[in-house]
């Protein structure tokens, strides 16, 4: 294990910074960003069941948080929410660009670079159009 | 036959990861919609939300446990690997709908 662990992050490993180039990244912070978002899936299920079924006890704060806005409650869950949104944008963009290339779409040196760059944008766009149209609403229902 | 070694890629869960991304991309999307500006009925957002909930779980899962066959687990580790991912999918799956279940009654 430990040697593993050295071949894979020790000088010329696989995951050293310094070899790593942006499809290597884009592979780390698809796994990474996956496991994270397996764990805010389960945590967003028990929050919203708490809130519809019981509708009392510590959790109902938690939905509380959710329904108003930021400048008024809980920043903490607001600001996990925005990062959760952001994650999602990036694996949802970023597994596009997997299937494309599954496909034989955009795969080339110069390409394939231009594909992540646009998708990125693609996410940052689509996660400021939540932000800014959705948040809002929500403390006025 | 040894114990060690890449674990053979199952074509069938590879081309369902692929189905499952993009209608989530599009379930999520409904999803983020509804509870932002929508105004659906209750059977409407219980069908959402039963969909959203096998999408990610299977994609979830599935996505974990390519993760960790990736460490050379070895063939009992990818049995056990897969036993508890789908117990553990079971037990979730039973908890959505729990969660859901104001509005698949009709709340």
């Amino acid at each position: 294990m430990t040697r593993r662990i050295a071949r894979l992050f020790g000088r010329g490993g696989d995951l050293n910074p310094k070899n790593m180039r942006l499809g290597v990244w884009a592979w780390l912070i698809q796994r990474i960003s996956g496991l994270v978002l397996v764990l805010f899936m389960i945590a967003h299920v028990i929050a919203i069941s708490q809130a519809n079924l019981a509708l009392t006890g510590p959790l109902f704060t938690m939905f509380n948080g959710l329904r108003n806005p930021f400048w008024a409650v809980d920043r903490t869950v607001l600001a996990i929410d925005i990062l959760m949104l952001g994650i999602i944008a990036f694996h949802g963009v970023n597994g596009i660009r997997i299937v494309m290339f599954d496909v034989g779409i955009g795969v080339g040196l110069r390409s394939h670079k231009i594909v992540f760059w646009s998708l990125v944008a693609v996410a940052i766009v689509a996660s400021a159009l939540v932000i800014f149209y959705g948040l809002p609403l929500l403390g006025g229902t | 036959m040894s114990a060690r070694g890449p674990a053979p890629t199952n074509v069938w869960l590879w081309l369902f990861q692929r189905i499952t991304a993009v209608l989530l991309i599009i379930v999520l999307g409904l999803h983020l919609w509804l509870a932002n500006f929508g105004q659906a009925s209750a059977s409407l957002r219980a069908m959402l939300g039963l969909i959203l909930l096998g999408l990610a779980l299977f994609h979830g899962l599935n996505g974990v446990r390519t993760v960790i066959l990736d460490f050379d687990v070895g063939v009992q580790g990818r049995k056990l690997t897969t036993v508890m991912l789908l117990l553990l999918g079971a037990a979730s799956l039973l908890f959505g709908v729990h969660g859901l279940w104001p509005l698949i009654v009709g709340g």
